[in-house]
């Protein structure tokens, strides 16, 4: 009869707000841990990126659909100009092109005679950008091919004018293409009037890249065309990556600061081609005693 | 107040979901308002016994797999969020119009701010004070959701 009653709980709570806090907490740095440390959920996140795929498509779908209407309904007029552009633009790149026949053709003579090994051929996959980047300051696109049609993490992507950036991430039907003007990336390039050898950075903020630690007298000018230098093994060499656009030579510090424009830009086309296959890397010949080193996750696989 | 099913808010945070994965770009991605943060703090606020923090925690998974960077970071910026909004859930619901919206700017803010240290913990860049755009065009489009009559509290406190 008098026993001490419970406080008759009217609101069911569950439990307290702040246990759940620190309970959901923990699991996310864990899970952040685990993913930045260890690389542990590439496999989980692929599964996952796949189930969110079909809402991907039902997102971009009224997109497509405005781009489809507004193509059929685009007018004779637009089209015949577009034709005529074309096919300007055709005439002039074909007679580019015959000379560039006879070039290669000496050029596979003349190496022949000097045995250098002969320049290879890029196959190339085309793909669609589907996405520029859910998060403003992170210098990421998506397209519309992944791992299903042969895309592996550490391709070059490039587009009609120069280097675009590297694959960095893969799932099964999309890919993640990190651009060159992202923090993370960095590319070798050559400056195709003397051929110096430096590495570009991407700057982050604004679309732009930097050449850092090159010193004050660098024998670089304003306008210089900064193209792959090929030595790294992901871009293949001579394609366009930026344009310089203005060169800070400070007296009192001892580096110039560069800094460069892209010459390939995501906001211009919608096609880029992945390059499949990448450059040949020269077969270095190891003992066979050493071990074998593991490739990174940004290098590129060889075959 | 009409009792509220759980189809509902699952359905509310599918079709923020779905805005979130429009092809954004360029001033809109930065306009762009975390839909899903609004719809979670709204059914947090509305009915805390349905839409807790393990659904935050959930829907900000689901962003972090969508944008593809650190697992994680989202999920920490809505649960602090959540529990912010859970905590003062039944003062809330008595403030007034203006005070809600204010109440609920604070904490887009917070969630905003809290990204931002993850961000810069994991290597990123500082950015500028358009990073906020998004609380600002969060809080108006919060504006719209509570002129259209779809009260978060009962009907005498609105009136």
């Amino acid at each position: 009869m008098a026993q001490p009653q419970q406080p008759t709980a009217f609101f069911v709570r569950g439990p307290s707000p702040f246990a759940r806090l620190i309970f959901f907490f923990a699991l996310s740095i864990v899970l952040m841990a685990v993913d930045a440390r260890l690389h542990y959920l590439t496999e989980v996140r692929q599964g996952f990126a796949t189930m969110l795929y079909p809402l991907e498509v039902v997102a971009s779908s009224p997109i497509r659909l405005y781009r489809y209407v507004t193509g059929y309904f685009s007018n004779q007029t637009t089209l015949m100009r577009e034709n005529s552009q074309l096919r300007l633009q055709l005439t002039r790149e074909s007679v580019d092109l015959q000379q560039l026949m006879t070039t290669n053709n000496e050029n596979a003579h003349l190496r022949s005679l000097l045995e250098i090994r002969e320049k290879l051929h890029y196959p190339t996959k085309l793909a669609e950008i589907t996405h520029i980047g859910r998060d403003p300051f992170v210098h990421k696109v998506d397209v519309n091919i992944g791992s299903q049609q042969g895309v592996m993490a550490g391709q070059a992507v490039v587009d009609g004018a120069g280097v675009i950036g590297q694959v960095t991430r893969v799932y099964p039907f999309t890919s993640e293409i990190t651009m060159i003007t992202d923090k993370s990336l960095a590319i070798p390039v050559q400056v195709e009037r003397n051929g110096l050898r430096a590495i570009a950075f991407g700057h982050g903020r604004d679309e732009t890249l930097y050449v850092p630690y090159l010193p004050a007298n660098v024998d670089i000018r304003e306008g210089d065309k900064l193209i792959t230098s090929g030595i790294d093994g992901t871009y293949p060499e001579n394609l366009t990556i930026a344009n310089v656009k203005h060169i800070d030579r400070d007296p009192d510090s001892p580096f110039a600061r560069i800094v460069c424009t892209p010459a390939a830009g995501t906001d211009r086309y919608r096609q880029v081609l992945i390059i499949t296959a990448p450059p040949a890397t020269p077969q270095i010949e190891t003992e066979p005693t050493t071990t074998s080193r593991k490739p990174s996750r940004h290098a590129p696989r060889q075959h | 107040m009409r009792p509220v099913s759980i189809s509902q808010i699952y359905l509310g945070l599918l079709l923020a979901l779905l805005l979130y994965l429009l092809p954004w770009g360029g001033f809109g991605l930065l306009l762009r308002p975390d839909f899903i943060l609004l719809v979670l703090l709204y059914w947090l606020i509305r009915a805390p016994h349905l839409c807790n923090i393990g659904t935050a925690w959930m829907m900000g998974m689901l962003v972090d797999l969508a944008e593809g960077g650190l697992f994680g970071q989202h999920a920490i910026a809505y649960i602090v969020a959540a529990f912010l909004a859970v905590v003062y859930q039944r003062r809330v619901t008595l403030f007034n119009r203006w005070q809600q919206a204010g109440y609920v700017f604070g904490l887009l803010l917070i969630a905003q701010t809290v990204l931002l240290i993850l961000k810069l913990f994991s290597g990123g860049e500082l950015p500028g004070l358009a990073y906020y755009l998004s609380s600002i065009s969060g809080i108006l489009l919060w504006q719209l959701v509570i002129y259209s009559k779809i009260k978060v509290t009962g009907d005498k406190e609105l009136g």
